[in-house]
């Protein structure tokens, strides 16, 4: 569903992905680790067409169709969708004006309860949200867009365990069930603690390190050798 | 109780659809209703014991105590604009609004003013006085029918809302395109009174100027809101003060404008006049195109130890980055930023009567794409 090919990505005059190399299959949930800073909200970034990221080389590509010269709202349109990680308040924009302007109302009146979101409908977005009320949202927002490729950038980070069950569930409902136009979806995860793996299985990690994408692997094996041996190539420990 | 003075005729059909864009409701709906049309009254009633309007005029030869409260607030030689209106003195256009003492009207009070002939000129004078232990609810506007694009309008406001009374007001103002409108207020809140305003100047107009003055006693409290559009071609200076002169006294002002090219000027003033008072001053600006201009002014002036004052001003575009959140879920730029710059300019349900609230947020809709 998703390939890339040898990209590299500069902001701010600097290089933060360095002919990183990835293919995700449709049906399939992909996780990428990596320290602070390494370029996994960067790589998500580009895949999308978010500002101020300037791709310098390489291809994107969305079942066969190029991305890179596409803007950000027709590359959501295509169905690529992304769970922020720091995403903006919007002062007097409440939840629900925003699912109407998507058409969504009826998702949303659907779907907030799955993430114990049924009273922020008229909350402003993200405007006074909690760490995890915000992370909750991100993945509300989902399901009133329907993306057919979803971007996931920390999802579970600041959230309680309680909800990071609710958020697993969801992303597993999400990943694992076709779009409205019956087309299998796809996943890429960020994640530090690896927690969201216990309620949706990942078909395989990513290491990033520095800009580069080192290491694939299963993902376990590689959680268990991060533990031990930090972002490195298992082979080489 | 129905009773019904000065009535140059029913209000048309027409007229009625006009007024209604403002906020005008039919009659038996609301608690009292004053409509001035052009260079008369063309009603004054109310359906509530607790509630008398009456021409201004009529007011004058009926109460003694009116004229006392005319130009009570201002001085008649305040300036060109006041002259000109004190100049009907002795037989002025206006209404007289009174909400009797301890009256706890139920139903919105409103009043409205018409200018229905291409360049016509008005000159009013309203006098509202809120009684003591009063509550009531005002709702307010003008209207312009679509044949009026030229005019001149300079009106007087002079409210008097007494100890412990209680008035929410909103204020749809709606003109001619190329109308030039001054309008004053002045308003007097003694102790223990408490003021929620809102006011919503949306419509293209070349140039407005609008004044107020609001003096505040111990306990008072006037909470007030603005949204102010100004499309290209439009240019309007809202210049505001606030005194606070005996403890306890509380003033929250909060004003949103947002230019699509035209100018906005806002200049507030916060007076601490005493200990124990405390006010703020809140203005923000957004601009959506290079052209046009917003000016936030805002200052403060601690007579007195013990006052807290405090301002926050903001001018600037749309941010780059929510804009890129909205479109990241598919909207185009434009539906993105037509819903930012409708948050902006929302306005908070509470303040507004429910009665007004679909009209209220349908104004802003409107305004926002400069399609007003
Ligand atoms: N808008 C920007 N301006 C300047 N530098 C940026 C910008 N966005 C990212 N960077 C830099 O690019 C590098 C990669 O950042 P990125 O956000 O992709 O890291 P990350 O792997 O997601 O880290 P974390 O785990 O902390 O979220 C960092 O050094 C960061 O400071
Ligand atoms: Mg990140």
């Amino acid at each position: 569903m998703l390939e890339i090919e040898d990209l590299c990505v500069e902001v701010a005059g600097k290089s933060v992905l360095d002919g990183v190399t990835l293919h995700l299959p449709p049906g399939e949930l992909h996780v990428l680790l990596g320290p602070n800073g390494s370029g996994k909200s960067s790589l998500l970034a580009s895949i999308l067409g978010l500002p101020p990221y300037r791709i310098t080389r390489g291809a994107i590509r969305l079942d066969g169709v190029p991305l890179t010269d596409l803007p950000l709202h027709e590359r959501a349109r295509l169905g690529i969708g992304m769970a922020f990680q720091r995403p903006p308040g919007l002062d007097g924009v409440s939840v629900s004006a925003f699912a109407e302007a998507l058409g969504a109302g009826e998702t949303l009146a659907r779907e907030a309860a799955a993430l114990d979101l049924t009273d922020f409908v008229r909350r402003d977005m993200n405007v006074g949200f909690s760490g995890g009320e915000i992370k909750r949202w991100e993945i509300l927002k989902l399901f009133l867009q329907d993306p057919r490729l979803m971007l996931f950038d920390e999802p579970e980070s600041g959230v309680d365990l309680e909800h990071v069950i609710a958020i697993g569930q969801a992303i597993r409902r999400m990943v694992r069930s076709p779009d409205r136009q019956d087309r299998p979806r796809a996943g890429l995860v960020i994640t530090h603690t690896g927690l969201i793996l216990r309620h949706v299985a990942a078909d395989c990690a990513h290491i990033v390190r520095d800009g580069r994408l080192i290491h694939s692997g299963d993902p376990q094996t590689l959680f268990t050798h991060i533990q031990t041996h930090g972002y490195s190539v298992p082979d080489a420990a | 109780m129905d009773d019904m003075t000065t009535t140059a005729g029913a209000l048309t059909n027409a007229e009625r659809d006009i007024l209604h864009e403002v906020g005008f409701a039919d009659e038996s709906t609301r608690a009292g209703t004053s409509i001035l049309a052009d260079q008369t009254m063309r009603m004054a009633l109310s359906h509530d014991p607790g509630v008398e309007i009456l021409p201004l005029a009529q007011a004058l030869n009926t109460y003694d105590f009116v004229q006392g409260l005319m130009f009570g607030l201002v001085d008649p030689e305040e300036n060109e604009h006041v002259r000109l209106v004190a100049e009907h003195m002795h037989d002025p256009l206006g209404h007289f609004i009174w909400v009797k003492p301890g009256a706890k009207v139920k139903l919105p009070v409103q009043s409205f003013t018409l200018l229905e002939t291409p360049q016509g000129r008005q000159f009013t004078h309203d006098i509202t006085l809120i009684d003591e232990g009063a509550e009531v609810e005002m709702l307010s506007g003008s209207a312009v029918p679509a044949s009026v694009r030229k005019g001149r309008h300079i009106s007087i406001g002079e409210t008097y809302i007494r100890a412990n009374a209680t008035c929410r007001s909103v204020t749809i103002e709606h003109w001619g395109p190329e109308m030039e409108v001054h309008s004053y207020g002045w308003s007097r809140m003694e102790a223990g009174a408490t003021s929620t305003s809102t006011a919503i100047m949306m419509s293209p107009i070349r140039h407005h100027a609008s004044h107020s003055v609001s003096i505040l006693d111990a306990g008072a409290s006037a909470t007030s809101q603005a949204v102010v559009f100004a499309p290209e071609g439009t240019s309007r200076v809202l210049a505001s003060e606030a005194r606070l002169i005996a403890p306890g006294a509380r003033s929250q002002d909060v004003t949103r404008m947002v230019s699509a090219g035209g100018v906005i000027e806002n200049r507030a003033l916060l007076v601490g006049a005493a200990a124990g008072t405390e006010g703020f001053l809140g203005c923000d600006g957004l601009k959506l195109t290079d052209a046009g201009e917003i000016r936030a002014v805002p200052s403060l002036s601690a007579l007195a130890e013990g006052t807290q004052l405090s301002h926050e001003a903001s001018v600037g575009r749309i941010d780059g980055e929510k804009l890129a959140y909205l479109m990241a879920s598919g909207m185009s730029e434009d539906a993105a930023r037509d819903l930012i710059v409708q948050g902006f300019l929302s306005l908070s349900d509470d303040q507004i009567p429910a009665s007004l609230r679909a009209r209220v947020a349908a104004m802003v809709a409107e305004a926002k794409s400069g399609g007003m």
